[in-house]
């Protein structure tokens, strides 16, 4: 689903000082900067040259000293690389921890192996990586690298930290622009970190410590420092554009990458004319438009040169029945126009984690591309990759975040579609007879929609064999699990994906000294709870809200009475709701009844450990037994 | 009797509707079709696989190794559309060493309107990535694919190379008709066998056909008169050819199943290995004839045989090492810990040499060979009995018949009377006779000096332990607080040091109190990490909340807490490959529980044993009341390691028993 990226990866590099010979010594690095470290960048110069719109030089020099096996990928030596970006100067030294040199290792040296990865079937970007095998840890490796680049709409930014476990003791980043052309440049959490604006376009950034990982902590763009620069005017794999604001960057890829693409067939112009005749409005038709598309095509994604910027042209999609995010949301973009429907190509990242293009700073981003088909106030997005997806879903991967959506106007940054907790529902109810040895049956029907809708797609896929071990899985706190039946009933037009399952398990309830020990949640028990921390350095989040809603009915035999039920539970708070209760309807019928709501939220670091308090509340009641004795 | 064949003929195929194979020739019945009746469950099937394999000849050049493959893949709905793209590896070095893709011929048909519509694939459909050094590959997607599409493709790789790679005789989907053609000129003498872990065997048939070249051969003569004719002259030259063919119908797919790591080692194929070359002119060249001709060739290469004759590289570092030492045992352990500490592995397999050992030892990095071999060469400059192990790894395939390229590994063995003990210099957390599962494969062929070869067996026999004591105190708010020590051996010492070596403590605390509920888990005290010939031994406390229920006016306790193993793994009904443990294991659980003050025992799960096939699985679990405290001994013996298919379910019952033992419950109540 990917747009180009090797060049935001080569979000690396430059240089300008001198060192001492004390930056080779692994001896010399202070506790602070170790702590948490597995890798620590001694220094890393940057000095990038704009010589003019359409070159650039990224000249740097960088040395790390590698604490722990952990550490090796940090020390950077991998350049990604095309037929725009030409390597000029490319050098690592290693030295063991008292400094003295093991190897020199030359250009040429490096391997070089294509860099085709992922959903990719075909990219022309290219990898030189250092293959080293450490002897000893620590080690240092200096690297020198000369990078000139042909196509400048990716300027190579700066992240003085530049990830978890590693710290950062002496970098800088330096522009000098002789091109005429205005640069633009974006720093972030600079002051918290103490970085020093030492100059024009010129920083220096001293003894950072490294960052720890923490479950359900904010992305790292949004606490660790980070500087981004973008040209007014740069070129785009042989094509100019202009960037000084997204309305005109917009427009730009509208007017070079878009907009002459959309040409398509005169049978299909007929045809898809021909298919919406009956429809009135506007949402009618992009949904039979939508499924058209999905039926005709499929995802194969090919990048070469602009083709990673610029979509195919419609007309080969339609010939080909394939095409990547870019070519497949054009192509529908081309149908809609076709029968007067509006609607605009969408830049925006795909990510489960949310994931926003940056609305104060225009510069060349995302990583998807989808549809936006405006409808009264709002829009409704299509994800136009999948074959499968319902008209308008896009949970999970460009929900809730700024993308930037391509008017013939130009550039507007807009929100996509927030998945509200309530409307993330998974109801599961079931009918359960318990036998006197233990052992139910159950007919069960779960019922999933908003984000929860998203896992029909691990189901009907799979063959028979494959559906009942799923079940098997999803149910896995009952051993013996027996599934008898299934039945799928996938709703695209309401978004509702409904479950029938019917198991059985022998055995399910215990038989401890005379009694029997019964577990009413038998189908939704939670038993993750978040880890816990001695210190929680970081606020947390949660991305996404939701809500399960249980309800089962437990059928006695005769034989059995009750001795001893749960009490109800409530718990309410900022984190969300959680109820559970047990009702004896009569004598051989109870009904259990459980709701869970898990807010969407943005929390202190000092409220962690309530938040894990909640859900581990949650297990040990999901967990509750109710007592029952034979009658004699 | 020509009438009847045609009659029959007619009557079978009309039961599926007849079928032309011939490319280009796809059918209206095949794009109609909306399952595969023999497995209507399959996202598409391979309606007709080709392949043939033959070596032209030609005059000069000599001959050249030739496939021929062509595929007609019919696709019943999205799943199936990956079918639609097809990758050719291809081995990619200068060019008289590289195979060429040739001849690529590829279309799609659909049914539109009831008619067959044909498209053809273009340049634009097809790419050639330079992956690294030595592989290229050659990537086609098909145009116009939807469901219920038919594709078809046929292309030509032409090679400098005798040896044939490994043909597949099965997809991962169904194959409706399968057509191998295998012809090989006398000289090249193949042994050829099928893979014998495959669940599938398609017949094979071998026959000998006639093959005539005509050669062509330039001559000048004299005309006279001073003048010269050049002539060319034609002569026939006949040979033998031996050829193989599978015909098959309805070849199953090659079905995923979960504890199955590489889904290839089951897969149908035919493995060839060039054995001799017995040319035309009498020259006679054995490759591999027999194991103990393998090994003697191994042996004999410079690149093997000839690196362990080496020892001057190492003499002075060795002989400081070990000077003083007489203990045979501390001399291989020192020598062992030196190699690991000093040479490091660059992540080659292989069982030659690279760079050779003396210069791995100088840079400190080498690959399997150079490390191993000269472990074996210290070793027996030490004057230990010791010797290299050829050994094929799991992802290679069980080392089938003579063969050089059957071997991937190389290991050490030292022959003590009685015994053997394996090294692997390349495994930095194991001991001795603790190789890394990888290497785990069948048998070796160990290489003695005299140049004697014997196969070894490398399925560890030793148990490898892990034994747990857990001390439990239930407070008066039935919160619990506990110790406990554990101590694993062998192979799950090895486990735990390849997870941990590089952790922190708090992150292995924290990996323990994954999933455990509401625990604070402290002083954690791991001995031994580095002593690699000794047990793991740690020891930690631990503070748990909601272990207990209370129900009524009872509490309820499953003692294991959560050291118990409560689901079931093995979750489905029948199998289809085995499920290999690799080593056999023991586990023991032993809990003191203190019975909190105010409360007696009501009851106590029931003391049960549980076998499996006799004595190669045993599972105990003893329970008893003395004086204040519950002590439970839970012990789980695995002697067999291979689980095959048909015993699987009985198999599944005898952990399915062990599984509910183990989450059975004390019932506490008031005194």
């Amino acid at each position: 689903m990917q747009i180009k990226t090797s060049l935001s990866i080569a979000f690396t590099l430059i240089f300008l000082t001198t060192y001492s010979q004390e930056k080779l010594l692994a001896l010399t690095i202070d506790d602070d900067l170790k702590e948490n470290a597995n890798a620590v960048v001694r220094l890393y110069d940057n000095l990038i040259e704009v010589k003019a719109h359409n070159r650039l030089l990224h000249r740097s020099k960088r040395i790390v000293t590698v604490l722990s096996e952990a550490g090796n990928s940090d020390i950077g030596a991998v350049v990604h690389y095309d037929n725009n970006i030409n390597i000029r100067k490319l050098e690592a030294v290693i030295y063991n921890a008292f400094g003295k040199e093991i190897k020199k290792v030359k250009k040429k040296e490096f391997e070089d192996v294509s860099a085709v990865s992922g959903g990719t079937l075909y990219s022309d970007s290219r990898i030189k990586y250092l293959n080293h095998t450490p002897i000893n840890y620590p080690y240092t490796v200096v690297l020198e690298k000369e990078i000139e680049y042909k196509s400048t709409a990716f300027v190579p930014g700066w992240r003085p930290i530049e990830g978890f476990y590693v710290s950062t003791e002496n970098a800088s980043y330096k522009i000098i622009n002789t091109s005429g052309v205005d640069l633009k440049v974006k720093t972030t959490n600079f002051e918290n970190y103490g970085i020093e604006e030492i100059g024009e376009f010129d920083y220096l950034a001293k003894n950072l410590k490294a960052i720890k990982g923490e479950a359900y902590a904010p992305a790292f763009k949004t606490y660790a420092p980070f500087l981004r620069v973008a040209l007014t005017k740069f070129v785009m794999e042989g094509v100019d554009g202009v960037n000084t604001n997204w309305t005109d960057f917009g427009k730009w890829m509208n007017d070079k990458l878009v907009s002459d693409t959309q040409e398509l067939p005169q049978a299909v112009k007929d045809e898809v004319k021909f298919l919406t005749k009956n429809e009135t409005t506007d949402m009618e038709k992009a949904k039979l438009i939508y499924k058209y598309m999905q039926d005709k095509t499929r995802y194969i994604s090919v990048q070469v040169g602009i083709g990673g910027w610029k979509p195919m042209l419609a007309s080969d999609v339609d010939r080909l029945g394939y095409g990547d995010c870019k070519a497949l949301t054009n192509y529908t973009k081309a149908l809609l126009d076709e029968v007067n429907v509006e609607s605009y190509y969408t830049v925006i990242y795909g990510d489960d984690n949310l994931r926003n293009i940056d609305k104060e700073f225009s510069a060349t981003e995302g990583n998807h591309v989808i549809l936006a088909i405006p409808n009264e106030e709002d829009y409704v997005w299509l994800e136009c990759t999948s074959q499968t997806s319902p008209f308008g879903y896009n949970a999970n991967f460009t929900d809730d975040r700024d993308a930037l959506v391509i008017t013939p106007e130009g550039g507007k940054i807009i929100h996509t579609k927030v998945y509200e907790t309530k409307g993330n529902l998974q109801t599961t109810n079931a009918k359960v007879n318990l036998d006197e040895n233990g052992s139910i049956s159950a007919q069960v029907q779960i019922a999933s929609e908003g984000t929860q809708y998203d896992h029909y797609n691990r189901i009907e896929d799979e063959d028979e064999k494959g559906k009942s071990l799923y079940y098997k899985e999803y149910f896995d706190n009952i051993n013996n699990l027996e599934v008898l039946a299934i039945a799928l009933d996938n709703n695209k037009e309401d978004i509702i994906f409904t479950e029938k399952v019917d198991v059985a398990a022998s055995k399910y309830a215990s038989k401890v000294g005379g009694r029997i020990l019964f577990a009413p949640n038998m189908f939704n028990k939670k038993t993750y709870a978040p880890p816990r921390y001695k210190n929680r350095k970081m606020a947390f989040e949660v991305d996404r809200g939701y809500t399960d809603v249980d309800e089962y009915e437990i059928t006695l035999p005769e034989t059995l009475e009750i001795e001893a039920l749960m009490k109800p539970v409530s718990i309410k708070n900022e984190f969300g709701e959680y109820s559970v209760s047990i009702e004896k309807k009569s004598d051989n019928l109870l009904v259990y009844k459980r709701t869970l709501i898990m807010n969407k939220g943005q929390y202190k670091k000092e409220d962690y450990s309530g938040f894990r308090d909640f859900h581990l509340k949650i297990v040990k009641h999901d967990k509750s037994k109710i007592a029952l004795k034979r009658i004699n | 009797m020509r009438k009847a064949v045609v009659i029959v003929f007619i009557l079978i195929s009309s039961i599926g509707f007849s079928q032309n194979y011939k490319f280009g020739k796809v059918s209206k019945e095949e794009l109609m079709e909306k399952s595969y009746a023999e497995d209507p469950e399959a996202d598409a099937v391979v309606l007709y696989k080709k392949e043939t394999i033959a070596y032209e000849y030609k005059s000069g050049d000599g001959f050249r190794q030739v496939r021929e493959v062509q595929e007609r893949i019919k696709i019943y709905n999205k799943e199936g559309f990956g079918w639609a793209t097809k990758k050719v590896r291809l081995y990619d070095r200068s060019s008289s060493k590289s195979e060429d893709f040739l001849n690529l011929s590829a279309y799609t048909y659909t049914l539109e309107d009831g008619k067959v519509k044909k498209t053809k694939i273009k340049k634009e459909s097809i790419f050639e990535e330079k992956n690294n050094k030595y592989w290229a590959t050659k990537t086609f997607t098909m145009p116009n694919v939807k469901e219920g599409c038919v594709i078809e493709f046929r292309y030509r790789i032409e090679s400098p190379y005798i040896q044939i790679d490994d043909i597949d005789l099965q997809y991962t989907i169904p194959i409706k008709k399968l057509d191998i053609n295998v012809k090989i000129p006398e000289f090249f003498v193949f042994n050829k066998l099928q893979n014998p872990k495959a669940i599938y065997f398609p017949k094979i048939e071998d026959t000998q056909v006639n093959r005539k070249e005509t050669l062509v051969s330039k001559s000048r003569t004299s005309g006279g008169m001073g003048k010269i004719n050049s002539n060319r002259d034609y002569s026939d030259w006949e040979f033998k050819e031996f050829k193989t063919v599978v015909d098959e119908t309805n070849v199953p797919a090659l079905k995923e199943e979960s504890f199955v790591k590489e889904l290839d080692i089951y897969r149908a194929k035919l493995v060839w290995e060039y054995a001799a070359y017995n040319g035309p002119n009498r020259e006679i060249k054995n490759y591999s004839t027999s194991w103990e001709q393998v090994s003697k060739t191994i042996n004999e290469s410079e690149s093997f045989g000839g690196q362990l004759g080496k020892t001057k590289y190492f003499e002075s570092d060795v002989n400081a090492l070990l000077d003083g030492v007489d203990d045979p045992i501390k001399k291989v352990a020192l020598i062992y810990d030196f190699v690991r500490s000093k040479i490091k592995w660059n992540k080659y397999v292989g069982y030659r040499v690279n760079d050779g050992v003396k210069k791995a030892y100088k840079d400190r990095v080498g690959n399997v060979a150079e490390i191993n071999l000269m472990l074996v060469a210290m070793l027996r400059h030490a004057g230990l009995n010791a010797s290299p192990v050829l050994l094929s790894t799991r992802s290679n395939g069980i080392p089938l018949f003579p063969t050089t390229s059957g071997f991937n590994y190389v290991i050490a063995a030292i022959e003590v009377p009685n015994d053997i003990v394996l090294l692997d210099g390349v495994n930095t957390y194991g001991a001795p006779n603790i190789l890394l599962e990888k290497t785990i494969n069948w048998q070796g062929r160990i290489v003695r000096k005299q140049g004697t070869s014997a196969w070894i067996d490398l399925t560890p026999k030793k148990k490898s332990k892990t034994i747990s004591f857990m001390n439990v105190n239930i407070a008066d708010d039935l919160s619990i607080s506990g110790k406990i020590k554990k101590h694993l051996t062998d192979y799950l010492a090895l486990n735990y040091r390849e997870r941990y070596h590089d952790s922190k403590t708090e992150t292995i605390v924290s990996n323990y109190e994954k999933d455990k509920g509401n625990i604070e888990i402290t002083n954690l005290d791991v001995k031994n990490k580095k002593e690699l010939s000794k047990p793991i031994n740690y020891t930690y406390d631990f503070k748990l909340d909601n272990a207990i229920e209370e129900i009524g006016d009872k509490l309820y306790i499953s003692p294991l807490l959560f050291l118990a193993s409560e689901e079931n793994p093995f979750k489905q009904e029948t199998r289809i490959y085995p499920i290999d443990f690799i080593y056999p294991t023991y586990s023991k659980y032993a809990v003191y529980l203190k019975i909190p003050e105010g409360y007696v025992v009501e009851s106590l799960p029931k003391n049960t044993k549980v076998q499996f096939n006799g004595t190669e699985g045993e599972f105990s679990y003893i329970i008893r009341e003395q004086g204040e405290t519950i002590q439970v001994s839970v012990i789980t013996d695995l002697n067999k390691t291979l689980i095959l298919p048909e015993e699987y379910l009985e198999f599944k019952k005898f952990f399915e028993m062990s599984h509910e033992k183990q989450a059975e419950k004390i019932v506490l109540k008031k005194q």
